[in-house]
């Protein structure tokens, strides 16, 4: 992909294999050593000031690549590349510091705030660990910081502990918490799943304001495509540790073109009982990321596969006559 | 409208806390015809999934039912002993929950679940029958005879949950209860699974409670719908009408926020406020703090559910009996 001025993250090459545990004997006797390939060999890149969505099913690899970005695990292989510093480069300390400009919403804003923390406490905590403000301070901005995110009224819910929260204030307090050190990408695994409907809309637009208000770039990972319309500018849709299509949100959804891609939009159940669907779904299920199938991953399960297809991997190519669009399929001409 | 398998009348469920008593479901009253898929939907904590567990007479201590009814093909199952609601549970009325993960024995291979189910309920029958009885059905459902010996971490996601429905459909139960069946599949598994289910609900003829959050799966699968809010049943009307012309200001809100992944609609409307504190409801109509069209009677009169048109019921003041509305 090429460097464009405004790219502010670039994954190149990124690999990451997980090793699979096994019993000593079970070792002795295969003497195979297996990996889960959760990530295996994407690129691209994330502009400054877009809403990137990661699209998949479980398993696809999305969340890895999350944790990838924020180095929160290692690369096997391949580079991030961070408002052009590599961050494989970094030592462990200036890494600390790299983290202050990346942060990240959780799904569970339950498992991710401290229970005997104060809420309050919580969302500031960073200001003291990176020592930019404590005391007064530190309560002072705190509170700024939760009205903005409408997390009112702020000084009574300062004092709450996570689990006196609502679902839809925890959310807001981890997304306040982000906030803190005015990053620049907020990475967001799936951070709407857990609350109801009528809750998402209002912190999709939450998160939309913030965007605006602070500059920020997100990573939007999600396994909803119907969430991520309203959310993301570009997309790209994962499948088994592969990018299989990558475009801006209008190209991917009107003119899906990788076969897997068609298939997921197509499963998405629409809330009118006029569009019931029609589209036989592909049969199966996602297989195995220890021994994922050769040539096109997705091949087993394509409904239009050619031999070629399990043969050879088809590399992720620009769509014809639709810049920006790219897809891996050995039949997209 | 074919005949009732199911009346529930102003049934409610109380769980009582430390700090108050929680109201479940609060005067829900509802019919379930035979052969239909009766969508109930809501947020989480509006009673859903009290209302599936009362049914079945399965609510987890201290959740109890205090008031009404539940007549299942002519008998109030409130007034069964245990051991007549035992043998009714798996043969006649059976569930489908979320995680069959934590449905299914993990030391039990698949046969065995199957095998148990129809041999509890019908001792008469040889294990080597059951077994047959169990390949078939499988096959059934897609899944090859070899993964009957199968334990269930062996399975994929989408296979555990078809055993589910094996399970269920093993003693033809009249009613099927599925909460959240769909909630933890991926989306195209998803799909997949709502396909069989469509299949075997008009093989089978199959009456289902089909549970869920999930606005899309209803829209797909249910020929009714229910909503429920804070409790209350607040709107009922085949699937058509109730997504095309929905009545209670909550439905509409709920409809409308639902993201849809069609690209004509880019903006989701944005319901204020949250659902109530349980312990505490407001007075009058419980949505009443959220609604848009809230007006003084909404505050201190509870609405009753009426039916406004022909098959379409709603709790709101907003509607007179059977005449026009908007």
């Amino acid at each position: 992909m090429p460097d464009t001025p405004d790219s502010l993250v670039e994954v190149r090459g990124l690999k990451k294999w997980f090793p699979v545990q096994k019993g000593f004997i079970e070792r002795l006797v295969t003497r195979q050593r297996q990996f889960v390939r959760a990530v295996d060999g994407i690129n691209f890149e994330i502009r400054r000031g877009e809403v990137f969505g990661l699209a998949g099913e479980s398993g696809s690899g999305k969340t890895t690549t999350g944790r990838l970005i924020l180095h929160l695990v290692e690369p096997t292989k391949g580079d991030i590349i961070f408002d052009d510093v590599n961050l494989a480069a970094l030592s462990n300390e200036e890494m600390r510091r790299m983290r202050q400009r990346m942060q990240v919403i959780f799904q569970d804003p339950f498992a991710s705030m401290n229970p005997r923390m104060k809420c309050g406490d919580a969302i500031g905590h960073s200001l003291e660990i990176f020592d930019v403000a404590k005391g007064e301070e530190k309560h002072r901005r705190v509170l700024e910081m939760m009205e903005h995110v409408g997390l009112t009224p702020a000084h009574i819910l300062y004092d709450k502990y996570p689990h006196q929260l609502s679902g839809g204030q925890r959310q807001r307090a981890v997304i306040a918490r982000a906030l803190m050190l005015h990053p620049d990408l907020i990475v967001a695994d799936e951070p709407i799943a857990n609350v109801d409907v009528s809750v998402r809309a209002l912190l999709l637009e939450l998160m939309l304001q913030l965007k605006q208000d602070f500059n920020l770039t997100y990573l939007f990972i999600t396994h909803d495509l119907a969430t991520a319309k309203y959310i993301c500018d570009r997309i790209a849709i994962m499948y088994l540790g592969l990018i299989c299509e990558v475009g801006t949100l209008e190209q991917v959804y009107r003119n899906p073109q990788h076969p897997y891609t068609q298939a997921l939009l197509a499963a998405v159940p629409v809330p009118d009982p006029h569009a019931r669907r029609t589209a036989p779904m592909p049969k199966g299920e996602i297989p195995s990321p220890i021994t994922p199938p050769p040539g096109c991953r997705f091949h087993p399960r394509c409904p239009v596969a050619e031999e070629i297809c399990s043969q050879e991997l088809p590399p992720l190519r620009p769509v014809s006559g639709d810049e920006g669009h790219l897809v891996a399929c050995h039949l997209v001409r | 409208m074919s005949e009732p398998v199911l009346q529930i009348r102003h049934l409610s469920v109380d769980y009582p806390t430390r700090v108050g008593v929680v109201r479940g479901t609060d005067d829900v009253s509802l019919t379930v015809y035979r052969g239909e898929v009766l969508g109930l939907v809501g947020e989480s904590g509006c009673g859903k999934s009290t209302l599936g567990m009362a049914i079945l007479r399965l609510l987890r201590p201290p959740g109890k039912i205090v008031a009404g009814e539940i007549v299942f093909n002519g008998q109030d199952l409130l007034k069964l002993d245990n051991e007549a609601m035992r043998r009714l549970r798996g043969a006649h009325i059976s569930m489908i929950f979320q995680d069959p993960m934590t449905c299914l024995n993990p030391l039990q291979r698949v046969s065995d679940h199957m095998v148990e189910t129809i041999r509890t309920h019908h001792p008469e029958v040889k294990e080597q029958e059951a077994r047959e009885q169990a390949t078939e059905l499988i096959d059934r459902l897609g899944i090859r005879a070899e993964r009957l010996d199968d334990y269930p971490h062996q399975l994929s996601g989408g296979m555990r949950q078809r055993v589910m429905i094996g399970l269920a459909l093993a003693l033809n139960a009249d009613l099927i209860i599925a909460d959240e069946p769909t909630t933890s599949l991926d989306v195209i598994v998803e799909a997949q699974f709502l396909d069989q289910l469509k299949d075997l609900q008009r093989q089978f003829n199959l009456t289902i409670i089909l549970i869920t959050h999930n606005i899309g799966v209803v829209a797909e699968l249910a020929d009714r719908v229910a909503v429920m809010y804070a409790g209350k049943l607040v709107e009922l009307a085949d699937a058509f009408s109730l997504f095309d012309d929905p009545l209670h200001p909550y439905t509409r809100g709920l409809l409308n926020s639902v993201p849809n992944i069609s690209l004509t609609e880019d903006h989701l409307q944005i319901m204020s406020g949250a659902p109530p504190d349980l312990i505490n409801p407001p007075p009058g109509c419980k949505f009443h703090p959220r609604c848009p069209r809230a007006m003084e009677r909404c505050r201190v009169e509870e609405p009753p559910v009426k039916e406004v048109q022909p098959g379409h019921w709603t709790a709101c003041w907003l509607y007179g009996e059977q005449e026009g509305h908007k």
